[in-house]
């Protein structure tokens, strides 16, 4: 990848607990500004500390982590999190959650209350709410509840999207669907310069061939970075780019590359 | 937020069957009160009377407002000073630090230990009995509200801190709607014992006034206990105590389930 480098690791390894497990080690990574950079790899391979690092809700034990050359201290509103569990305030409605970065937090400075207001009903729409705005949390099934979660991420327009599983509770065909909206949200259609910076977190490989730039397999125990695999299939992406020779060959290649670990983790 | 089990009689009036037991309870109240034979057991009979002449002369209906006047303000004055209190404990670990052994310590001390200095500093009237129940329902509230702040679920705290929010605001937007429910059930406990206190520390305060002016229920009780022992009189008083709690009680509740409509029923 080629561009300015949005997102730096040098040599960050997570050891929790002073001489306890390693997380992960030596992770060296540059994610550049527009790139959708999507991390595979087996259960326990780290992907999860490796985010957390990245927005700043884990320092790492050593190396270093920054964005835009200055080194990440603590989370920040320019780099937004969706959480494998969601974290939805159970307290708000729909409206609420999605609202809830611009009413409270710095990515609503400017908006006022009408603006903010148009930003929820246009991301409402977008990933396919409307009519459930008035709902709780606790009356969403797993997959609606998926949807608020991407919503309030969007919603805020960090410039930087780490996104942990967030399409792991749809069934397949909102998947597929969220997939596409997901390259379109991120700006697929437009030049790279235009684009934010995403790191997504998958266990499925066609998944992150479909989506991604760059794939970084992880494998675990300690969670290491094995390989970065270029994913040099044409933008905008569509139904056309699954079928794909090369997108095969592609999640093929992935797949050789974490096979030997996820039967040894099915095994143990 | 009950869970009761299904009921597998669903056909029988609701409103019958809640009222059931304590009928049957006041039927066997009566029968085993007229086998005792001893001429001063209350009756259900004689004290339903004595019920029906306190209402009609005003007493009762009087001396309940005063008391309830009291746990209202001394209620309003721990809920104001434990709700923060409790949310500041429960979000900053220095502040926990520093204030949990106080209020352990003082905690085990009964309200109604505290009264000779309360009449001491504040004489045998109503600030004295305020005093004690704002004691009284300090404490379950700050226990319930720092427990419940801690219990948040942590992922949501971090959510709020990914999208730039300040300490001070994740307190206000996801610690206190977290809370609230212990805070709600902080409250329940708190009206349930800041009752027990008035009802006592009027009792005491009776006591220590002869008699005099100082009003409420528990002073009432105290009047038929001392000067006049009338039996009957002194189990309206009991009754007329636990209804007004039970009425208080589910009174919170609605006030809770309005102020927390995202809580399945």
């Amino acid at each position: 990848m080629n561009g300015r480098v949005k997102l730096k690791l040098e040599g960050v390894g997570k050891r929790f607990d002073a001489g306890g497990t390693i997380a992960v080690q030596d992770v060296t990574l540059d994610v550049v500004q527009g790139e959708f950079l999507v991390i595979v790899g087996p259960s326990g391979c780290g992907k999860t500390t490796l985010l957390n690092i990245l927005a700043g809700l884990e320092a790492p034990s050593a190396g270093s982590v920054a964005i835009d050359a200055r080194p990440i201290r603590g989370p920040g509103p320019e780099r937004g999190v969706m959480f494998q569990d969601y974290a939805l305030f159970p307290w708000q409605t729909v409206w609420g959650n999605i609202a809830f970065g611009l009413r409270h937090g710095p990515a609503g400075d400017g908006l006022g209350a009408a603006g903010i207001d148009a930003r929820v009903r246009s991301t409402v729409e977008l990933v396919g709410l409307a009519g459930s705005e008035r709902k709780y949390p606790h009356q969403l099934s797993g997959g609606m509840r998926q949807r608020v979660a991407l919503a309030r991420l969007i919603a805020n327009e960090p410039e930087v999207l780490l996104m942990d599983e967030p399409l792991a509770a749809l069934d397949a065909q909102t998947r597929i669907i969220l997939q596409e909206e997901l390259l379109r949200i991120w700006g697929q259609d437009r030049p790279a310069s235009e684009r934010r910076t995403v790191v997504f977190i998958t266990h499925a490989i066609d998944e992150a061939v479909f989506l991604a730039d760059r794939v970084a397999v992880m494998t675990s125990h300690p969670g290491r970075l094995k390989a970065v695999i270029d994913v040099p299939l044409p933008r905008p992406r569509n139904d056309a780019t699954r079928a794909l020779a090369e997108s095969q060959a592609l999640a093929q290649r992935i797949w050789g590359l974490i096979r030997d670990e996820a039967y040894r983790a099915t095994v143990t | 937020m009950s869970t009761a089990l299904p009921s597998t009689r669903s056909f029988a009036l609701p409103a019958a069957r809640s009222v059931a037991l304590p009928i049957a309870l006041v039927v066997v109240w009566q029968l085993a009160g007229a086998a005792s034979g001893n001429a001063r057991t209350p009756l259900p009979t004689h004290v339903l009377a004595a019920a029906l002449q306190l209402i009609e002369s005003g007493e009762l209906p009087l001396a309940l407002l005063q008391s309830l006047g009291r746990v209202f303000t001394g209620f309003a004055i721990a809920a104001a000073l434990a709700i923060p209190l409790g949310l500041a404990m429960g979000s900053f670990a220095g502040v926990e630090r520093n204030v949990d052994p106080l209020v352990e310590s003082f905690r085990p001390i009964a309200a109604i230990a505290i009264l000779p200095l309360a009449i001491l500093w504040l004489g045998t009237g109503t600030p004295a009995a305020v005093l004690i129940v704002a004691y009284a329902a300090f404490f379950p509230i700050v226990v319930n509200t720092v427990a419940g702040a801690k219990r948040i679920n942590p992922t949501l705290l971090r959510a709020a801190a990914t999208m730039g929010l300040s300490r001070l605001a994740i307190v206000r937007t996801v610690v206190v709607p977290g809370a609230l429910p212990a805070i709600g059930t902080g409250l329940r406990i708190a009206m349930g014992v800041a009752w027990t206190a008035i009802v006592a520390a009027e009792l005491a305060v009776g006591a220590k006034a002869g008699g005099g002016g100082s009003g409420g229920i528990g002073q009432m009780m105290f009047v038929f206990y001392a000067y006049s022992i009338e039996l009957n009189r002194i189990v309206v008083c009991m009754i007329a105590v636990g209804l007004v709690a039970l009425a208080l009680d589910r009174a919170l509740r609605a006030a809770m389930r309005w102020a927390m409509p995202w809580a399945a029923r």
